[in-house]
């Protein structure tokens, strides 16, 4: 299955938690490869802390790839090169976990037949080989977008299922901004339907994340004063009702990732030792994120409403 | 063009072998793989039924005016026609390959096109041949700008996996497997032999060959194939087997996670099926060491054991229900 993680704006976390996301995966047992299609600002190498990749990515990256320059593009096995302390110990029963990096030197490119051809190539045979393909996709609606778009409207692309995440901050600007996205004129639905995909099931195959979502309740806010406790619960009530009024309400809802100082600051996986021995992180954060992964394939999530 | 036999008998065979599950739900039939594989109008698809079903695709060319991989470093400059083909495998297994012949020496200037479109396969290079150091070149793997039997290979796999008839369902996910291979010409007096065959990583495989002078390069790409295909289907029950975590997890979780090797894999050993005969015993000295087939037959046993063993309790259960 293919999964995008598209956003309308940077810093959603939409790198850094569907990095996590396909960390979660892996570490169930699937087979994981995580694209980074990020043309203009790649840092998927930096999340899976892989500081080879850098070099090797220099010149032989996605990007070098789609636009003819190599055959393949180079792929990075993440148990066996990152220098990430937890990660270097492939859990046993564990699946695959491969990156294939963006070139440090690419940019946005548009898209002409033979880039697609070639986005195509690559998609049809990682779905042969990997469970899970997380496509990181530039902020807004780039060229990669446009790119995907396109590739899976193609009739030799109808035998592979693919999903969209739209990675949006828990704030008025933010929501407005990830339903426009999607919704708005010349938003993903609307380019996906001009390039022959059926409005209906693009919807359903569309639904989106909170990202950095400060939770009134939980332990981190409980000794805020009780005006400061009152106020945000207000916030986050005329949020959702402002999400629901922009089409992105609970039913267009995959899940949520709480406000989590380490996914903002360090901008790497986060790791069950993160959790459990050196406490960095909060158990909540990890148990938002293993229920994201479980849901990317439970189809109980994205009937269409 | 002067004596065009002498100056094109070829002292050294590259090629590329990829291998990969066909991605279709069901595995073609006989008709249908034809359909898949005609890759020219002008001519026939090669289906054979006996042993097994095996479709061979004819032969396609491209033409390449650049330079050979080479390990030393040598810049030579090659023009002429790499052959691409591609093969089916029981429905199941699909195959491409991409080779060329070399001479030892060729002509200092380029000829035109058509002189080298009537010689298929061949690659001649400018002056002398480095024959080592291109052998070495090719297995190590072409550089930037160099001669790259893969990117041909997977240009004409990728053709194929586009076909209207796959529809992408395969049963269950794999990897390809690369072999790059070399043959260079035996000495005068000596048959055939295997030099080298080696496992890398990421589903690299390479193998060396020495064959006399008269045999096709087709052959040697036949051969390889062979090899190719048999290693695959060892790689992957391997990893399947890994996945599994037979003995770990318990159950019938284990044993079902096992059953597309039941279900596609298991009846496709047959080495040497569909081998040019003079290269047939080349096999010998792969099951000898490392053991292709010693190895197939104790993971089909292994894999027969678990599930006898998992329809012990259902027996158990059936008889103290009676």
């Amino acid at each position: 299955m293919l999964i995008f993680a598209a956003s309308d704006k940077g810093g959603t976390g939409r790198s850094v938690t569907s990095a996590n996301l396909a960390y979660h995966r892996a570490l169930s047992g699937d087979d994981v490869c995580y694209l980074d299609f990020d043309f203009g600002s790649p840092t998927a190498s930096a999340v899976f802390d892989v500081p080879d990749a850098r070099q090797a990515a220099e010149d032989r990256g996605l990007h070098s790839y789609l636009v003819g320059e190599v055959g393949e593009p180079v792929r990075v096995d993440v148990w066996a090169d990152t220098e990430h302390r937890v990660l270097r110990n492939r859990p046993p029963g564990s699946g695959r976990l491969v990156l294939m990096p963006g070139d440090l030197s690419g940019g946005e490119f548009a898209t002409d037949d033979d880039n697609l051809r070639r986005c195509v190539d690559l998609l049809l045979r990682l779905n042969s080989e990997f469970d899970l393909i997380v496509v990181d996709l530039s902020a807004g609606r780039s060229y990669a977008v446009d790119m995907v778009l396109e590739a899976t409207s193609l009739p030799e692309m109808r035998g592979v299922d693919a999903r969209w995440l739209i990675f949006h901050r828990w704030t008025r600007q933010h929501v407005a901004a990830a339903a426009g996205l999607v919704f708005g004129k010349r938003g993903i639905v609307a380019g996906g339907v001009a390039r022959g995909h059926d409005e209906d099931a693009l919807r359903g195959s569309i639904r989106f994340v909170r990202a950095a979502v400060p939770d009134p309740k939980s332990a981190l806010w409980s000794q805020v004063s009780a005006t400061q406790s009152a106020w945000m619960r207000e916030c986050d009530r005329d949020l959702k009702q402002l999400a629901s009024s922009h089409g992105i309400g609970y039913s267009q809802v995959l899940g949520a990732v709480p406000l989590e100082p380490v996914l903002q600051w360090r901008e790497q996986l986060i790791t069950d030792e993160d959790v459990l021995d050196s406490q960095i992180a909060n158990m909540e954060t990890w148990q938002a994120l293993s229920d994201l992964a479980g849901r990317l394939t439970d189809d109980k999530y994205w009937e269409q409403a | 063009m002067a004596a065009p036999g002498q100056s094109a008998r070829p002292v050294l065979v590259c090629g590329e072998v990829r291998t990969c599950l066909l991605p279709s739900f069901q595995a073609l039939d006989g008709r249908a793989a034809a359909q898949l594989l005609r890759l020219r109008a002008d001519e026939h698809v090669r289906v054979s039924e006996r042993p097994n079903l095996y479709v061979l695709s004819p032969e396609v060319l491209t033409g390449v005016d650049c330079r050979l991989p080479t390990a030393n470093g040598a810049r030579v400059r090659a023009v002429g026609t790499v052959a691409a083909r591609a093969a089916l495998t029981e429905g199941r297994v699909l195959q491409a390959t991409a080779y060329f012949s070399a001479p030892a020496t060729g002509p200092d200037l380029r000829r035109p096109w058509g002189q080298y479109l009537v010689r298929p396969g061949l690659v001649e290079p400018f002056g002398k041949l480095p024959e080592q150091a291109t052998a070495q070149g090719v297995l190590r793997g072409a550089g930037r700008g160099e001669l790259d039997l893969g990117m041909i290979a997977e240009g004409l796999l990728a053709g194929l996996l586009r076909h209207p008839l796959l529809d992408h369902k395969a049963p269950f996910k794999s990897r390809r497997t690369h072999l790059r291979w070399t043959a260079r010409r035996a000495p005068d007096g000596e048959g055939p032999a295997l030099v080298r065959f080696t496992l890398a990583e990421d589903g690299l495989r390479s193998m060396e060959l020495r064959l006399p002078a008269d045999t096709p390069a087709a052959a040697a790409a036949g051969l390889c194939e062979d090899l190719a295909l048999h290693d695959w289907l060892l790689t992957t029950v391997v990893h399947m087997l890994d996945n599994s975590r037979l003995g770990a997890a318990d159950g019938p979780s284990a044993v079902l996670a096992l059953r597309p090797a039941v279900d596609h894999l298991l009846h496709l050993w047959m080495p040497r099926a569909h081998v040019d005969r003079t290269l047939g015993h080349l096999w010998d000295e792969l099951e000898r060491e490392p053991g292709f087939s010693r190895q197939w037959h104790s993971l089909v046993q292994r894999i027969r054991d678990q599930l006898a063993v998992q329809t012990i309790p259902l027996l158990h259960q059936a008889l103290s229900t009676r």
